[in-house]
């Protein structure tokens, strides 16, 4: 048979035709769970909705990660018997360069070299190395991914969509790009694949560099509420601002098109208990299996770098740019270096800098803010090669370079100008 | 629903609607100062402070919800309202009663909490939102009627 190519016309007659055989139209009976559906889109009542479901979202994120596994357990084991046992048994010890490598650095105090009491100052690839993905990261995901199944299987983040859509309209993205924006603070890697269903060349190129500065990961953001959970909503603040006001300015520089789409919105469903039992152990299954051996190679570069004289010099030759463009202290650089293999274990290094009182509550938040923005982690960078050709991936990299040097040093600009940096 | 299920449901979540609006407005105001204990109820925010303005704001959205759903209160759209007020106080009540769970299982010593412990941990005083929790059920007997009238 002759296949014709129908026109226009020809399609949606056909369509009148198919749909008259096989709709029946009628009055329809709005049911409770239709009102409810509308009412969450709606902004004058979908926002405060939104404000309480985001509010449930992160309790339970803090008191399962937070308090209950790594403050509740994880912190006294790996302090209290891993790090502890490690010392008594390891062979070397103290000073011992393997030893360094493997177990505990030691620090200085007094102008004498010092075990470590926790395994974020340790800074050994069997300690902090072990402590940072399965101390804090792993119940930080597993927090994470299990209630952004449940959004997911209830049928609210479509919604969600719907209600951001006019907003990140502004940034030329829609209401969609919330999906891998929430996928990317689970981790950044599902996020920047989540980009793929964006119609248009630039809209992925907006989404994918928007994500790899501004979003932390689920990993970062454990680490970051175990360390300075009093500062989080003043970085998250500053991460929004930044996402909100650069995705202005690059939709106005990036040549493309920013299409309208038509998002389908289903109702609300009871979630199945099997569906969100295996999203959570595909999704952490597949974060441990990327975020594990970053975190030790990290910490055995780390670790190599500080045997080496490596990092003094880079903390030398850096610090003073550094400390009069951000604000930050020359310490700084073995964080940032860390964290291009892994920003939760960045984070980690970060923490044993602000024990032992090298930086002040405003040089924290640079830090920690910086840290976010500074560069996506290896993982999410190879990912960025793959996703985007290699002028997108560039033009990511030229866009993340400036961001970070004008919004560090906006940063810092403000502090001084409050008088706190 | 019948008139008399109307009319109480319209007293009963108009009154509703006012605690929550004064509770909310009292959490606000704590969230500015220092926060404060009074009895049994606490709005001091003492758990973690940066929650206690957003506990503030849907609390007092929570209050419009019910306040707003009252005038014909059988019709649909009217008792969603209600519905959505009572599922924000559900939210901020559950995870009041879940950060005591988490926190009243591990030890301060030891691995797990000893008995005393566990069972202190849920002493007074509690958030505004776990006293209205009880009150904020009374929407699922008109969620049912719904569901046999529908």
């Amino acid at each position: 048979m002759l296949k014709v190519p129908l026109s226009v016309d020809e399609r949606w007659n056909l369509i009148d035709r198919i749909s008259k055989q096989t709709v029946e139209f009628g009055a329809r009976k709005h049911t409770l769970k239709d009102a409810i559906a509308e009412l969450t889109v709606k902004p004058l009542t979908g926002i405060p909705v939104a404000i309480a479901v985001l509010y449930g979202f992160w309790s339970f994120f803090v008191d399962f990660a937070g308090t209950l596994f790594t403050d509740g357990f994880m912190v006294r084991l790996f302090d209290e018997h891993w790090l502890p046992w490690l010392q008594s048994v390891f062979p070397g010890g103290l000073g011992n360069p393997f030893y360094a490598l493997m177990v505990d650095a030691g620090h200085i105090e007094n102008g004498v070299l010092v075990a470590s009491d926790n395994c974020l100052e340790s800074f050994g690839v069997l300690t902090s190395g072990f402590f940072v993905p399965f101390g804090v990261v792993l119940w930080a995901v597993l927090a994470f991914y299990l209630m952004f199944a449940l959004l997911e299987d209830v049928g609210y983040l479509p919604r969600l969509a719907v209600l951001v859509d006019t907003v990140l309209h502004k940034i030329g993205l829609h209401g969609y790009a919330i999906v891998p924006t929430f996928l990317a603070l689970g981790c950044n890697i599902p996020g920047v694949t989540a980009t793929r269903p964006l119609e248009t060349r630039k809209q992925r190129f907006l989404m994918i560099t928007l994500l790899s500065v501004f979003v932390p990961c689920g990993a970062q953001i454990g680490i970051m509420q175990d360390l300075v959970p009093e500062l989080m909503g003043w970085i998250f603040l500053t991460l929004v601002i930044g996402y909100l006001g650069f995705g202005f300015i690059l939709n106005k520089i990036v040549p493309g098109k920013s299409p309208e789409i038509i998002m389908d919105v289903p109702p609300y469903r009871m979630p199945m208990m099997k569906n969100i039992v295996s999203k959570l152990w595909i999704r952490t299954s597949r974060f441990l299996l990327v975020a594990v051996p970053f975190v030790l190679l990290g910490c055995l570069i780390v670790g190599l770098m500080y045997l080496t004289g490596a990092m003094d010099w880079l903390a030398t030759v850096l610090g003073s740019f550094l400390m009069s463009w951000f604000g930050v202290p020359g310490e700084t650089v073995s964080p940032l270096i860390a964290g291009f293999l892994r920003k939760d274990l960045a984070v980690g290094v970060l923490g044993g800098l602000m024990e032992q009182g090298i930086m002040t509550t405003f040089q924290v938040f640079t830090s920690v803010v910086l840290l976010c923005i500074y560069f996506p982690c290896l993982a999410t960078f190879a990912l960025m090669l793959k996703e985007e050709n290699w002028k997108e991936f560039l033009g990511s990299i030229a866009s993340l370079v400036a961001m970070v040097l004008v919004y560090g040093g906006l940063i810092h600009l403000v502090g001084v100008m409050l008088g706190v940096a | 629903m019948n008139e008399v299920e109307e009319k109480f449901g319209q007293i009963y979540f108009a009154v509703l609607g006012a605690v929550a609006l004064a509770f909310g407005a009292a959490e606000l105001i704590a969230s500015a100062g220092e926060g404060f204990t009074w009895g049994i109820l606490d709005s001091s925010g003492a758990a973690d402070p940066m929650f206690l303005p957003w506990r503030a704001i849907i609390l007092l959205s929570a209050g419009f919800f019910y306040l707003s759903s009252v005038k014909n209160f059988a019709e649909i759209h009217q008792l969603a309202k209600a519905v959505l007020g009572s599922i924000m106080i559900w939210i901020v009540a559950g995870m009041a009663i879940w950060s005591r769970i988490a926190g009243s299982i591990p030890g301060e010593e030891t691995w797990f909490n000893s008995l005393e412990g566990f069972l202190a941990s849920y002493a007074p005083p509690y958030c505004p939102e776990v006293f209205l929790l009880p009150f904020s059920l009374v929407v699922v007997y008109y969620i049912l009627k719904e569901k046999e009238a529908g």
